[in-house]
């Protein structure tokens, strides 16, 4: 039953992948010129490439987003739960967050590069930028939204801070921590294209911008494949980790 | 400490709560129940039930008053408490063995003790009769059997006091009857200090030595009526002479208190 409900799935989306193939087949023939190559050519292209020159373009984008992700996690983990859990600090950090939130922080591209080069450390700042302030407003308001009651239990037979943090408080903002995850990853990995302009010879954003300006058509679309890969494996990723974590949440 | 104060069981003295300045939510009131003693509370809503059991576990930080359990300040944590809340209390991401193990780890930390924990587990989960939901997670479970597991994981703690706040009262009067029936089982297997809220009269007289009504506001002090139909058998409560009188003589308290 869950077996047969899956393969249905993978099966709409081959249909799905097809079916974006033959409108693109349909327009590249209908338009007739090279800034629209045909899907043959562009898949040729990402044969020529080789493994090699794939996955080191593949893997730098790769290790920017998790490094940023995870550094973002861990700060935004840490503020929100000392924001989730005590009045005073919740008290102090709530303007801050409230009024640096609104901020566009894609603008602060300029301010960052100024700042910390052009080097990875500012590829990586502004991931963590985009990604924290949703991370710590999920996370306190999950660990807010956990009832009291859950605690009771625990609380009456002595149980350490540490033990409840781990069993309670954590468990219980997870939820939200991959939701919020899943949400700003769009972000990201569009911040991350961004970034990877200037300043380097790796990553996807270099490669697609870098065919362009050598009019290599092809090649720039087999990049724009490329990093939608990226993107999907970040969010199988997610998936997986949901799978794992949240199957409390489907019973 | 003189030798008659080791047995005493749980006594309240003078306990006066109030959550913000103003009014007490409850008290002064005093109770004594004796070394695996089970007593009933009953009170409308509001009363005060569920903040004087949260005093007694420890879990409000300020109260005026004694609790003592065996001559001993029931938050010296000496006196292991088994609470069973309102809302059941289960951790929604933990499978129902993992909710017992949960609590257990606390009493008995440490790689060595495991296998003791997991025999808890077996055991309780088999005496609440759901050995076979051991695997589920909480949010896949009736309110039935969820309240099942919350009172297997009481049992299974082994505690000296075990507080009981309104455990069946969202329940079916099916469902109702014989969980009453099965926690007094487990009880007597194995008696335990226990006060046992409720807002149910029939549910009070079948499962407490002694009835404890508490006034609206929990202003007076509360009044303590023995309860004869507690030693008949179970099966018999229900059709029995006395429990009718019973139902009779609290009623009427309650009608002369609310
Ligand atoms: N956390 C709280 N903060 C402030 N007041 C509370 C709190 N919990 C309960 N109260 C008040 O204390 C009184 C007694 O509540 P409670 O003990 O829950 O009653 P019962 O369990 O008998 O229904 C009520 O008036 C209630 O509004
Ligand atoms: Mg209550």
């Amino acid at each position: 039953m869950v077996k047969t409900t899956r393969y249905h799935y993978i099966l709409r989306i081959l249909l799905v992948f097809l079916g974006i193939n033959a409108v693109w087949y349909a327009a590249a023939l209908l338009i007739d010129m090279p800034i629209l190559p045909r899907p043959s050519a562009v898949y040729e292209s990402l044969l020529r490439l080789g493994y090699a020159e794939m996955w080191l373009n593949v893997g730098y984008s790769l290790y920017r987003v998790f490094a940023g992700m995870l550094l973002a996690l861990a700060l935004g983990l840490l503020i929100g739960l000392l924001m989730g859990r005590s009045a005073f600090w919740n008290r102090l950090l709530d303007p801050v967050v409230y009024l640096t939130y609104p901020v566009p922080k894609i603008a602060l591209l300029p301010v960052v590069m100024l700042f910390f080069g052009l080097g990875e450390v500012s590829k990586i700042l502004m991931i963590v930028l985009i990604l924290i302030f949703q991370i710590i407003i999920s996370v306190r308001d999950g660990v807010k939204a956990i009832p009291g009651t859950a605690y009771e239990v625990l609380s009456s037979i002595g149980a350490t801070a540490l033990h409840k943090f781990w069993h309670v408080t954590l468990p219980g903002a997870l939820a939200v921590i991959l939701s919020t995850i899943r949400i700003s990853l769009g972000t990201a990995i569009s911040v991350l294209f961004f970034t990877e302009i200037y300043g380097t010879e790796h990553g996807m954003g270099f490669f697609i911008m870098d065919a362009w300006q050598r009019l290599d058509y092809p090649g720039m679309y087999a990049g724009i494949l490329l990093f939608s890969l990226v993107g999907f494996i970040l969010f199988l990723l997610v998936d997986a980790l949901d799978g794992i974590f949240m199957k409390w949440r489907r019973y | 400490m003189s030798s008659s104060s080791r047995n005493d069981g749980l006594r309240i003295q003078g306990l006066t709560i109030s959550y913000a300045e103003g009014a007490p939510a409850l008290g002064p009131a005093s109770l004594h129940i004796p070394e695996h003693g089970i007593y009933t509370l009953i009170g409308p809503s509001g009363c005060g039930k569920s903040t004087l059991l949260r005093a007694v576990a420890g879990l409000l930080p300020g109260f005026v008053g004694d609790i003592t359990y065996n001559g001993q300040s029931v938050h010296g944590r000496k006196a292991l408490i088994g609470l069973v809340p309102q809302s059941y209390g289960l951790l929604p991401w933990k499978t129902v063995a993992a909710n017992l193990r949960t609590a257990l780890a606390v009493i008995l930390p440490g790689r060595k003790r495991k296998e003791e924990r997991e025999a808890r587990i077996s055991r309780w989960l088999e005496a609440m009769d759901i050995a076979d939901l051991a695997g589920r997670y909480p949010l896949s479970l009736s309110g039935g059997q969820q309240q099942r597991v919350a009172v297997a994981r009481a049992f299974a703690l082994l505690p000296e006091i075990m507080l009981l706040d309104e455990p069946f009262s969202a329940l079916d009067a099916m469902t109702r009857e014989t969980l009453q029936r099965l926690f007094l089982e487990n009880w007597r297997t194995r008696p335990v200090t226990a006060l046992f809220v409720t807002h149910d009269v029939e549910e009070a007289i079948l499962l407490g030595e002694k009835i404890v009504v508490m006034a609206p506001g929990g202003r007076r002090e509360l009044d303590i009526i023995d309860n004869p139909v507690f030693s008949l058998k179970h099966e018999d409560k229900r059709s029995s002479a006395e429990f009718f009188e019973q139902t009779k003589r609290i009623r009427k308290v309650m009608r002369e208190q609310w």
